[in-house]
């Protein structure tokens, strides 16, 4: 048991080379009783002594001790403690850390807790972007973090700073609440930036995802799947094969009233769909999906117009506005145009006669940029199939696999089988 | 016997080295690829079974940098032409340095039997460099044909090389320090083919898999023989636009011949600069490009399907009660 100067000094003391911060790891896991939290209300002078680059380690369990006892933060907490924390996670040094990576995700937690209770998520955004590259193993591996991290980005309405982290492929996944809230949110955020697609596929994520019971985020995550997929596909697909029990048989339970409005959606008629949302409206508000569920409305035309490319090569604006259950040509002309610019159908105005020609996709697959765009999807591609060979191999060599198979193959003595698994290994 | 045999080895160290010399006696040698791929294969296979038995029982010869593998060359001289044919293996004793007589005989009256032409014309051995034992050998040799050649093949892959490492040393009587002694000196030689030998030379060095029937390693092969060619030729156009930035840019002197030469190759190039052909080409590229794609497609799907089998079979739980779905897919 160390007094907390000796502790600073050796942290300062042993922060040089790898051995020394193992050792001093030791001596900090043994510092680490309730003796010293005890004495934690006086970490705050200490810290002014130590660096974050160079001492992490030490700053770390210092700082973690002095943020987890609540008496100290409503005593300390606020601007100062903000500042440190925020400076704490941008400097320091990312191996040191990974030596205590809970002690560093509580301390992120604080962060976030705080800029939350301040009202100010934007402070918080710099300093949990850095920590979330600092705490990672690798670009693919999800923590903790990264949630807190979008959360904080959607509060303060900047989705870009989350597109980031975002744009990185998950492939290590350790709580599943993690992946959960990491979908829900980054869904969220790419709604927020019209990147319907990829919100699609985040919200997917979140609703096939194995779970045994039930979660309220895959609950969300559902109503936001099927308002999405309402606006980017006109349609909610059913759930595919690899869906939990769990999740196909409740979640539409817990979601009456948007299949109710994607059924709504689906006969076509928009003042029908238009009344349906306004007598639910407290209710999608109360969710707050009302602005998602006013873009599906306005989607309807859309949808309509494109139904049309389908039937006719050209159409007229009055006949359009009619189908399209618009109230003036000049509306008709108005969305076409949108739809147009938006590369949503291929289609030429007319403006003499008024009718409107719909063309096929006029990509010729001609141009270098095709060549760029089909090179860059094969090279994706080949990373992923490396990536999925390693994981086969993985699983051949797991011996819940090899047990299973070892069994199935009894006492039979085919030749060929002669150098695989020998079944009475187990 | 001793002490001449010393003091050769003592001087001959230094010539040794030196068998830079050329030789002078104005013989011809013509080399068949079947005596070089004999070789290869006999320091691969002595290389690999020693591998495989540890340290054990290495061959032949010192075993300061792996072991040297050693054979006879026999073939046909004809006047000035020294045609090397064939080659087979000798045991090297590693106690006394000399080879097996009487295995050498026996080898000797076998392949008399088969090729009734063909005589020892000299030996062989691998190594970077000519040893000093080795003119002991070559002197042993020198009751069976008085003048025998030595061939040396150096194991080392050294990819800037361009050459066959092999090299094809003679013994010729010089006067060295007072006294004559024999020493190595390099030869020129050929590489002499016949039909036969140069499809299974081509067949050895291509290594296809057994089932080389299916269409897929056939392909394999292709595309790995253009790959190749291509990439040399990007090499070598490399080395040729380094070469003419560095003359544009002064560090080389400007040699008009060598312009004149490039000029004349790069005029030689197929080169259309058409819309029209720009569009087929590219669409032909695209539709090439695309069918990779959904191969790649394909492939990943497959090998998804086989993961997903694997974590069902290791992680199956059986079925629930109310007949919920119990597999993962």
């Amino acid at each position: 048991m160390e007094s907390v100067e000796a502790l600073v000094a050796h942290i300062q003391g042993l922060s040089g080379s790898p051995q020394e911060v193992a050792h001093l790891h030791n001596l900090l896991k043994q510092a680490d009783c309730e003796s010293l939290r005890a004495h934690s209300a006086a970490f705050v002078q200490f810290l002014a002594h130590l660096q974050p680059e160079t001492h992490s380690l030490g700053y770390l369990y210092l700082l973690e001790a002095f943020v987890t006892s609540t008496a100290n933060l409503m005593d300390h907490g606020g601007r100062d403690l903000l500042v440190t924390a925020a400076d704490f996670l941008t400097a320091c040094s990312a191996d040191q850390i990974r030596l205590a990576p809970d002690k560093f995700l509580n301390v992120c937690r604080v962060l976030k807790d705080q800029v939350m209770q301040l009202n100010m998520p934007i402070r918080g955004i710099a300093p949990l972007r850095a920590a979330v590259r600092k705490i990672q193993a690798s670009p693919e591996q999800l923590t903790p973090v990264h949630a807190d991290y979008l959360l904080l980005c959607l509060l303060a309405k900047q989705y870009k700073a989350g597109l980031s982290v975002l744009e990185d492929d998950i492939f290590e996944v350790d709580q599943p609440r993690d992946l959960f809230l990491y979908c829900y949110y980054g869904g969220m955020i790419y709604i927020g930036l019209k990147k319907f697609p990829k919100a699609l596929e985040l919200l997917h994520n979140a609703v096939t995802a194995p779970m045994s019971s039930l979660n309220a985020i895959a609950v969300e995550a559902y109503k936001k799947y099927i308002l999405v997929s309402l606006i980017q596909n006109g349609h909610v697909p059913s759930f595919p094969k690899y869906t939990s029990s769990t999740a196909q048989r409740s979640l539409k339970n817990h979601t009456q009233i948007y299949v109710d409005l994607s059924t709504c959606y689906g006969n076509g008629r928009y003042v029908e769909l238009e009344s349906f949302i306004l007598s639910n409206a407290e209710r999608f508000q109360s969710d707050n999906n009302l602005g998602l569920v006013k873009q599906v409305l306005s989607s309807m035309y859309k949808r309509n117009i494109q139904r049309l490319t389908q039937t006719y090569l050209t159409l007229s604006l009055e006949d359009i506005a009619r189908s399209a259950q618009l109230n003036t040509p000049k509306e008709a002309e108005m969305h076409v145009l949108r739809m147009i610019e938006d590369g949503e159908i291929h289609a030429t105005i007319n403006q003499k006669d008024g009718m409107v020609s719909f063309h096929e996709d006029p990509e010729q697959y001609k141009s270098i940029e095709m060549v760029e765009h089909i090179d860059s999807s094969i090279q994706r591609l080949t990373a992923l199939s490396k990536k999925l060979t390693s994981i086969d191999e993985n699983i051949s060599c797991d011996p819940a696999y090899l047990m299973k198979i070892g069994r199935e193959r009894g006492a039979r003595f085919d030749y060929d089988d002669f150098d695989s698994v020998p079944h009475k290994y187990f | 016997m001793s002490a001449p045999s010393d003091s050769a080895t003592a001087t001959a160290h230094a010539p040794a080295s030196a068998s830079a010399a050329s030789s002078s006696s104005g013989l011809t040698f013509k080399l068949h690829p079947l005596v070089i791929v004999n070789v290869s294969d006999h320091h691969t296979r002595v290389k690999a079974q020693a591998a495989c038995s540890g340290d054990g029982s290495s061959s032949s010869g010192e075993t300061q940098r792996g072991s040297r593998v050693f054979g006879c060359v026999i073939g046909v001289q004809r006047g000035r032409t020294v045609e090397i044919f064939n080659s087979f293996e000798l045991v090297l004793d590693p106690v006394s340095g000399s080879l097996d007589r009487a295995f050498l005989e026996k080898k000797q009256e076998l392949y008399k039997k088969v090729f009734p032409d063909f005589y020892v014309l000299g030996w062989y051995s691998t190594g970077s460099d000519v040893r000093d034992t080795d003119m002991q050998i070559h002197k042993a040799l020198m009751d069976v044909n008085e003048s025998p050649v030595y061939l040396l093949l150096n194991p080392a892959i050294n990819l800037s090389q361009k050459d066959l490492p092999v090299t094809i040393y003679e013994s010729e009587l010089h006067v060295i320090d007072g006294s004559p002694q024999l020493i190595f000196v390099r030869s020129n030689y050929t590489i002499e083919t016949v039909e036969a030998e140069r499809i299974s030379v081509d067949h050895v060095a291509h290594l296809k898999p057994s089932d080389g029937g299916s269409a897929a390693t056939q392909l394999a092969a292709h595309l790995t023989g253009i790959h190749s060619a291509i990439k040399m030729l990007n090499s070598r156009a490399r080395v040729i636009h380094q070469f003419l930035v560095a003359m544009k840019s002064g560090e080389v002197p400007v040699d008009n011949s060598l312009l004149r030469q490039v000029s004349s190759l790069v005029r030689r190039l197929p080169a259309m600069e058409s819309q029209k052909f720009q569009d087929d080409f590219l669409m032909e590229y695209n539709d090439t490009l695309l069918m990779t794609y959904l191969a790649m497609f394909t492939n990943c799907s497959s090998t998804m399907n086989e993961l997903v089998e694997k974590i069902n079979t290791s992680y199956e739980r059986p079925a629930t009660r109310r007949g919920g779905r119990g597999a993962f897919m």
